[in-house]
């Protein structure tokens, strides 16, 4: 519990996730802003199109990979993971800390998101003279925003503890995110199993699944064993590896 | 209080520390030396679980560091003073070290007052000048109030009035019955403030023994200056003495006292008998000199 404390010390002591918040709100307004002011009014009274707006909310996952990698490469751009290993020398408990603080860090973050989401769209609806039906068939979205960003908040700190360097870790996942996920649709129905692809399903929290898009409950499983196998091979790496210090 | 047992570790092909086996006591200052590359910096990063032996074993009270119940009320270590969030202050930082090492955050306070850092607690670190990075760093070796401080270059970087501090912070930390091994380039600063050395070189060990043994077996000759030189070159060699001469001088391999009385016996003047003193700095060049090819 101290070394999940500490982590979570480490993590509200600085101003990353204070902006990782502000941008993550500022992205919300503008792409709900685009989304529900340039749409028909007609169309947004739908069932389906409101609950596909709910689902912006999941834009959170997408930060909360990198707040998952940054939690772990930030340490080592620092070099502070020498002082956080001396005082937590057991190497595994550090690492599930971290994890631990993350999903924490990252569910306070999509709760945010969820809730910023929906005062948008309710702002922008009653606006335009219409109202929100807030029921089970559109609020799942909320919940699918919080699980997916839950499991992308895993899979980064599993790549931040592969990659270690800030730079790259951040690269890759931008990379893989903004073109990998692309080419893998080429794939057809395998696409639906990529890392993005799932973690999309997760926030659309359909309970069954269609030829490009998982049901929610595969998906979720898919995403668990995604976090289990990056956390896996990044944790044995760190626990088998020295750690980075410059001198002789 | 530390025990190094025949400790290797190679980086690839290259052998950073060789069959090292050294043991530091507990209440005493011993200095760490060896030239850059030695492989000091290998051998602490060991010792406090931060890189991993190649083979052998390297302890602080019979237990590898990870194994240690509360390392940091055992050991306190200052490595780089660059290793800082620069975004987050000098508390948070303590704090957030108190957090993780499960010690009351009224010890950061204390830590922070104790290296003359309170009134810069909550600023960012940052924002610090080298030395009071690394007085963080001490403030953050204190933190678990423990019984041995390990110190990697701690002067590094730091002013005279800096180093001044830190010797007198180290020595009061001694006489407080505390144990300190600390790595140094800065001879001078170790042969006062050491009580006994550990040189390495190439990763071996080379020298393990007291300060004073070692600055007095690298003692030179006596010089003397004689105008009977010749004379007196003949009365030391009779005497079993070896000594060079070059004109008037004399570079005598024996002390000033023996050098002065069988030059007072033969009646023979002296116009300077000096007693070449030994140095630290000496004894280290010695032991770690290379081999003329």
């Amino acid at each position: 519990m101290s070394a999940l404390r500490a982590e979570l010390l480490k993590a509200v002591t600085t101003r990353l996730l204070l902006w990782f918040g502000l941008g993550l709100l500022a992205f919300l307004l503008l792409v709900l802003s685009i989304h529900i002011g340039s749409e028909d009014p007609g169309v947004l009274g739908e069932l389906s199109r409101q609950r596909s707006t709910f689902a912006f909310g999941g834009i959170a996952a997408i930060v909360a990979v990198l707040i998952g990698a940054i939690l772990v490469t930030a340490e080592y751009a620092h070099g502070t993971i020498n002082q956080s290993f001396l005082a937590v020398p057991v190497r595994l408990r550090l690492l599930v800390a971290k994890l631990g603080g993350a999903l924490l860090v990252v569910f306070v973050l999509a709760v945010l998101a969820d809730a910023a989401t929906l005062v948008i769209s309710e702002l922008w609806y009653s606006g335009r003279g219409l109202s929100l039906h807030l029921g089970r068939d559109t609020l799942a979205p909320f919940l699918g925003a919080v699980g997916a960003s839950l499991l992308a908040a895993g899979i980064g700190v599993g790549i931040g503890a592969l990659f270690r360097r800030q730079t790259g870790a951040v690269v890759a996942i931008l990379l893989w995110l903004l073109i990998g996920e692309g080419v893998i649709s080429a794939a057809g129905d395998a696409a639906r199993y990529a890392p993005g692809h799932a973690l999309a399903a997760v926030v659309a929290a359909h309970s069954h699944g269609s030829a490009d898009m998982l049901g929610v409950w595969p998906a979720a499983i898919v995403g668990i064993l995604y976090v289990a196998v990056f956390c896996g091979a990044g944790f044995l790496l760190v626990i088998g590896s020295d750690v980075p210090g410059s001198g002789d | 209080m530390i025990e190094v047992e025949h400790l290797t570790k190679r980086f690839r092909s290259a052998t950073a520390v060789d069959d090292l086996s050294f043991s530091v006591p507990r209440g005493r200052i011993t200095g760490f030396l060896g030239p850059n590359g030695a492989g000091k910096t290998t051998t602490l990063r060991v010792l406090l679980g931060l890189a991993l032996p190649t083979s052998g074993r390297a302890s602080v009270a019979g237990k590898r560091y990870r194994e240690l119940e509360a390392p940091l009320k055992t050991v306190g270590a200052v490595l780089e003073a660059s290793n800082y969030h620069p975004a987050r202050t000098g508390r948070n930082h303590l704090r957030v070290l108190a957090a993780a090492a499960g010690i009351a955050n009224a010890r950061v306070d204390l830590v922070l007052a104790k290296v003359e850092l309170s009134d810069a607690a909550r600023r960012r670190v940052g924002g610090y000048s080298l030395g009071m990075r690394q007085r963080l760093s001490v403030a953050a070796a204190l933190l678990g109030e423990p019984e041995l401080l390990v110190l990697d270059e701690p002067a590094n970087g730091l002013d005279p009035e800096g180093i001044r501090w830190l010797r007198n912070f180290l020595r009061s930390f001694a006489d407080g019955g505390g144990t300190v091994f600390v790595s140094s380039h800065v001879l001078a600063e170790v042969s006062q403030l050491a009580d006994e050395v550990v040189i390495i070189h190439r990763g071996k060990l080379v020298a393990h023994q007291p300060v004073v043994e070692l600055i007095a077996q690298a003692a030179g000759a006596t010089r003397v200056r004689s105008p009977r030189a010749a004379a007196l070159l003949e009365r030391l060699r009779a005497a079993g003495i070896d000594a060079e001469a070059d004109g008037e001088r004399l570079a005598v391999h024996a002390p000033p006292e023996r050098v002065g009385d069988l030059a007072a016996e033969a009646g023979i003047p002296l116009h300077e008998l000096v007693a070449d003193t030994g140095s630290l700095e000496e004894a280290f060049l010695e032991l770690t000199a290379e081999p003329q090819a």
